[in-house]
């Protein structure tokens, strides 16, 4: 491998990243709150896609537009997929996680509701939209934009980009600069002494799922986008994100950005290192990797505390 | 005591009866109705292939009914496996257990065909396939099998012959998906290509892998001037989008795994030229089939598809010999005549060998131009072969 093909793929690789650090975020902020893998959190990312894909179609059916009418038309799909993933969100910890807390119900039992609400939302979705994958209908022409180090950069992986900074930046200002932020962090660091306080535990619960669900929806778009649209896209994303948390340590914010950067090189380098048979490999022994030397990830739990 | 007695007589005389009966049966023709059974996905992911040839096999019955000439009423006897081996036996089973049927058409996938073949081998039931095409299928002595297409030996030396003699192509770069089909179909092709002395890049990637734009550049960086993708349509559209992105220019060719329309839309322009290959003829297009396609538009509203004029003709084969067999049509002696006959279909002459292989291989080339799928002819030709 070049220098210059090294630079090609880190470039690929820090885009996909970038879609798996967004969606890590949504493990993440429902860990930190509720000490919950939200499993179906991969679904908010399929009905997401879906979500843009409606609303492209309806408005903007036929040719890709160009100039001001394709910003108009990513806004408008950006919009729409946090739209679907944020409603996604809520009615899930609404019908499947609320009950559940009412009553105090185990652990264990949440998880097999997260993962049973994952079936459900997939199937549901192969039921509605059809099982065979779809295009994302074109908001604009995909050209090469510009060159870094030999790496060319086309317009879909600048979107990209650009979409998983303003969301980063954006959430984690939430967070840390906003009162939604503090009960957030309060919540997560104790939620019976927050409850105490007067913070409002159910309401921070399904604000942060709102949260989530926005960003991961968004995600869903912008990843459908970059490859097309299918009822069980959510999956492999998903479950990378999920590990990306993992890695970076679960109900740490930042910590997810930086795992899912970090997964998403190492998948991409995989590819023409040992071929692309072995990128999930690549990307789960880093997983390992990581697990052994730092058990609670490389950035630890720190969602309660200002970062 | 006296209970004992009625049990005592009792069970043989419904043995018997019910042996009586199963003979009846048996002798299906000597009916009123005979049934051909279709088994294939006709629900599930793959519903789309598994329609294509029903609506095939329907034509054929409901014409040959209203010729009038055989002596017994046809009937379609659907059987739904989803395409998935694990379903495949079950839905055999009923098959089966309908002595009213007489042969099978299908199963349609090679996974399902592995898993209900010994099964219907058993019964005697006749499974004669319009497109399960692995082909390790006829080297398993299942006692029934006969296949109608031509298998993906032929379809992976068709597209080495066409790189090799008439792309003269110097380095190809050679990507399965690791499914049984695209597996065997990327060993042949590496074979036959390496045999012509080009040089071939053989590597995988998983089918259902969504983001494919490193494995498009690996293609780009190996400096290979032409590729074949050995796998289906849900993956090579997102590959194919990847590879326009990454620059790549030259030749792609890809099997009947991707040779669907669903190919064009999901790709979109990153489509145009690519090479598509299939045992299938395009019944729209051919001569022979125009027949076909008018009588299949008119009673389904919709142009024939991927192998819809190959289960045509098969049932069509199954028909000839239950009209020739007459009285003495049974699952056994149709077995008999369809394994040692021929016939001559629209498409082409179905004969078999002894291990129940299509005697003819014939691999048509199609290339997507303008957002369609155009038909260029058979590959043995046009590769100068």
């Amino acid at each position: 491998m070049s220098l210059v093909e090294f630079w090609d793929y880190l470039v690929l690789g820090v885009v996909l990243g970038s879609i798996y650090a967004v969606i890590a975020i949504g493990y993440t902020l429902v860990y930190g709150v509720l000490q919950l893998i939200n499993f179906a959190h991969s679904e908010v990312f399929m009905l997401g896609a879906y979500g843009g894909l409606i609303a492209l179609t309806v408005v903007a059916p036929g040719n890709a537009p160009s100039g001001l009418a394709s910003v108009g038309y990513v806004v408008l799909g950006l919009a729409a997929g946090a739209a679907f993933g944020a409603l996604t969100a809520y009615g899930l910890e609404k019908v499947a996680y609320r009950p559940l807390r009412r009553r105090g119900s185990p652990r264990l039992i949440f998880l097999i509701t997260a993962i049973g609400a994952s079936f459900f939302l997939y199937n549901l979705a192969g039921k509605l939209f059809g099982r065979d994958p779809l295009p994302m209908p074109e908001a604009y022409e995909n050209k090469k934009v510009l060159t870094v180090f030999g790496a060319d950069l086309n317009v879909t992986q600048l979107l990209l980009l650009a979409s998983a900074v303003v969301m980063m930046v954006g959430l984690d200002m939430v967070v840390n600069r906003t009162k939604l932020g503090s009960g957030i962090r309060a919540v997560s660091q104790d939620a019976e002494v927050a409850g105490l306080m007067g913070v409002d535990i159910d309401k921070v619960v399904s604000r942060t799922f709102v949260i989530g669900g926005l960003l991961g929806g968004a995600a869903g778009f912008l990843y459908g986008t970059f490859t097309q649209v299918k009822f069980d896209m959510g999956f492999i994303p998903g479950i990378t994100a999920f590990a990306a948390a993992v890695v970076g340590g679960i109900g740490n914010i930042r910590g997810a950005m930086l795992g899912g950067l970090m997964l998403g090189i190492v998948e991409t380098l995989t590819v023409p290192a040992f071929g692309g048979e072995w990128r999930h490999v690549g990307a789960f022994v880093v997983l390992i990797a990581v697990l052994m030397f730092r058990p609670t990830g490389i950035l630890g739990e720190r969602v309660g505390r200002t970062a | 005591m006296l209970n004992k007695n009625i049990v005592k007589l009792g069970i043989p005389l419904a043995v018997g009866a019910l042996a009586l009966t199963g003979c009846a049966n048996d002798s299906g023709s000597s009916g009123d109705t005979v049934k051909i059974a279709f088994q294939g996905p006709l629900s599930g992911d793959n519903v789309a292939l598994g329609q294509n040839m029903e609506r095939g096999i329907q034509l054929a019955i409901e014409q040959a009914n209203a010729k009038g000439d055989l002596g017994v009423k046809l009937e379609y006897f659907p059987v739904d496996d989803q395409g998935l081996p694990e379903k495949a036996t079950a839905a055999a089973q009923k098959a089966i257990d309908d002595t009213d049927v007489v042969a099978l058409v299908g199963p349609a996938f090679s996974g399902a065909t592995n898993s209900a073949a010994p099964l219907l081998g058993d019964a005697g039931l006749t499974a004669i396939s319009p497109s399960a095409t692995n082909p390790g299928l006829t080297e398993q002595g299942f006692k029934t099998f006969l296949r109608g297409v031509p298998n993906d030996n032929a379809q992976g030396a068709g597209m080495a012959d066409y790189y090799a003699k008439k792309l003269k192509a110097k380095k190809v770069y050679l990507l399965d998906d690791k499914s049984d089909y695209g597996v065997g179909l990327a060993q042949v092709a590496n074979d036959k290509l390496t045999a012509a002395g080009v040089e071939v890049v053989k590597k995988s990637v998983p089918a259902k892998t969504p983001d494919y734009s490193a494995t498009a550049k690996d293609v780009v960086n190996s400096k290979a001037d032409a590729l074949i993708y050995a796998g289906y349509y849900q993956d090579a559209a997102p590959f194919a989008k990847k590879l326009a992105e990454a620059g790549y220019k030259g030749a792609a060719i890809s099997g009947d795994g991707t040779n669907d329309m669903k190919f064009v839309e999901l790709a979109g322009d990153a489509s145009e030229n690519w090479f598509l290959t299939c045992p299938c003829t395009d019944a729209t297009v051919e001569a022979s089939t125009k027949q076909f396609t008018e009588d299949y538009k008119k009673k389904f509203n919709v142009a024939p598809g991927t192998y819809s004029a190959e289960a045509y003709d098969l049932t069509n084969y199954v028909i000839q010999e239950v009209k020739r067999l007459g009285d003495k049509a049974d699952r056994a002696s149709i077995y008999d005549a369809l394994a040692k006959g021929s016939y001559k279909g629209l498409t082409k002459e179905f004969s078999f060998d002894g291990k129940g292989e299509l005697k003819i291989s014939n691999i048509y080339l199609y290339q997507v131009k303008g957002g369609k799928i155009a038909y260029q002819g058979s590959i043995q030709e046009l590769a100068g072969s």
